[in-house]
């Protein structure tokens, strides 16, 4: 018998725990650069190596265990088994494996361009978090609040002071590739990815498994073909790199490939739950994460010692406090209500369904036989917004008689 | 499948209790604590009206339930 939780907690949960993995990955990250050199080579290989690691893990969640799959019983309760894709997924599945394809290949002009210190410029691409509050208000039926705007500006501005290098230096081309290139390729690979955990695959949830194993296919169809059409103009060869190094390094970056799939399958059911920008600003605590590991590999000494410059030590300090600020101010916020609808007789579902959705805010309308005939969940980050943008609209359809709105203090769920 | 509301209205002094127990049944999907003319609302998940009696079943056998009301859910929008 599954026992329900609270969302919330199983959010938090799954983004820190993708955090944490990524944490392990990029110090594993650090370890493969030593052994292939050449960043579009390393790119390719994490690909092939990626497609072949998530396939094995997909087969072997598939196993059935009575009546479930070894997938479902441990980290995603939704998946069925390994399964192709259906039409309806595809173009969404291309423009997410895209999206992640050009981020990749966007890192990798970096390095080539900054000779392999990014540490300057990188930081940088927590700015996503803001282009996915923009694009959201855009796109979702949340507009977003000061609150939300206010923490994402404060996790960003913490994730690049904490990650930010004193060394190096910034050019436009750079920073260019990171707003134009990187950036714009994570809301790709984000918000799509998002949209495909929301989808209802024959009446049952998405699964992350599947989704993480067809996004890494298809991110590396796209980056094989970018790095080829990039080895055609410029007469190199990093595909046929990458092809090699996939097979004479296979160990560090299978390793890689292993910790990024489970990172992936954590943050992709984390992205069925929140929106993607808070998603992406839990994640930001990567860079609190990401500390041990660097401390483990300066010990090692396959990275050099963290800095014991004061102010390096204390931009870290600040740049983490502010996520974790900016982190809990988001999860405090959010606010949830039902409202109980009453009609008049004369107006039909259809078109009274069609405007109460039309409400921004409202999560849910569901026409019910009973005491009601509509009720409406609703999400906001506050109770004036709740009255000003919601209530008021509500009470604007013709053929209300009466509403009622119940605040939601606590809430279980089965997941 | 059908979904319903069921609105519940308890008897003060025992809710974390009763929501103890509620988390127990299978068939519910969702409970949230409202505050308002109702005190619980549960969103149930069943195969048949004859399971959804169960679980209504179920949830007035709980100790501390005044009342229960429940709505069948006949169209939906969600995102």
């Amino acid at each position: 018998m599954r026992i329900k939780i609270r969302k919330r907690y199983l959010f938090y949960v799954l983004a820190f725990s993708s955090a944490i993995i990524a944490a392990i990955a990029s110090g594993i990250d650090s370890i493969s650069q030593i052994h292939i050199t050449d960043p579009w080579a390393l790119g390719v290989a994490c690909f092939v190596l990626g497609v072949i690691v998530s396939l094995i893990f997909a087969v072997i969640l598939s196993i059935k265990i009575k009546d479930k799959t070894l997938g479902a019983k441990t980290v995603d309760p939704t998946f069925r088994g390994i399964r192709l894709i259906t039409k309806k997924e595809l173009p969404y599945h291309i423009i997410a494996g895209f999206g992640n394809a050009i981020l990749t290949i966007g890192y990798f002009l970096l390095l080539s361009i900054m000779g392999g210190d990014v540490s300057v410029v990188l930081p940088f691409s927590q700015v996503v978090i803001l282009y996915l509050v923009i694009i959201e208000s855009f796109n979702d039926k949340d507009t977003p609040t000061l609150v939300e705007i206010q923490s994402a500006i404060i996790i960003t501005f913490g994730a690049i002071l904490g990650s930010i290098g004193l060394k190096g230096s910034i050019d436009l081309i750079s920073l260019a590739i990171v707003f134009l290139v990187i950036n714009p390729g994570w809301v790709l690979f984000s918000i799509y990815q998002r949209k495909l955990k929301m989808m209802k695959i024959k009446d049952y949830p998405n699964d992350a498994i599947n989704i993480r194993l067809w996004n890494v296919i298809f991110a590396c169809i796209s980056t094989a073909v970018i790095v080829l059409v990039y080895d055609i103009l410029n007469n190199s060869s990093h595909l046929i790199a990458g092809l090699i190094a996939s097979v004479q390094n296979y160990f560090w970056v299978a390793l890689i490939a292993v910790f990024t799939f489970f990172n992936f399958i954590f943050y992709i059911r984390a992205l069925g739950i929140g929106k993607a920008s808070v998603t992406q600003a839990v994640k930001a605590s990567i860079i609190v994460f990401s500390i041990p590991v660097s401390i483990i590999l300066g010990f090692f000494g396959i990275i050099s010692p963290l800095s014991t410059d004061p102010v390096t030590i204390l931009l870290k300090v600040m740049g983490t406090t502010l996520i974790m600020l900016g982190i809990i101010s988001y999860a405090l916020t959010l606010t949830k209500a039902y409202v109980f609808i009453k009609m008049k007789p004369g107006f039909t579902i259809e078109d009274t369904m069609k405007k109460l959705w039309a409400i921004k805010g409202v999560n849910r309308v569901t026409a019910v036989a009973g005491n009601y005939d509509y009720i409406l969940k609703i999400r906001t980050r506050t109770l004036i917004k709740g009255y000003e943008r919601i209530l008021l609209k509500v009470q604007e359809i013709p053929g209300i008689k009466e509403y009622k709105w119940q605040s939601v203090l606590k809430e279980w769920e089965d997941i | 499948m059908i979904n319903a509301y069921i609105l519940i209205n308890l008897e003060p002094g025992n809710t974390d209790k009763i929501i103890e127990e509620m988390r127990k049944i299978e068939d519910i999907a969702k409970i949230s604590v409202v505050a308002g003319e109702y005190d619980v609302v549960v969103r149930a998940q069943v195969k048949s009206l004859d399971k959804l009696l169960k679980v209504t079943d179920k949830i007035q056998m709980i100790p501390g339930i005044s009342k229960t009301t429940t709505q069948v859910i006949e169209k939906e929008i969600t995102s």
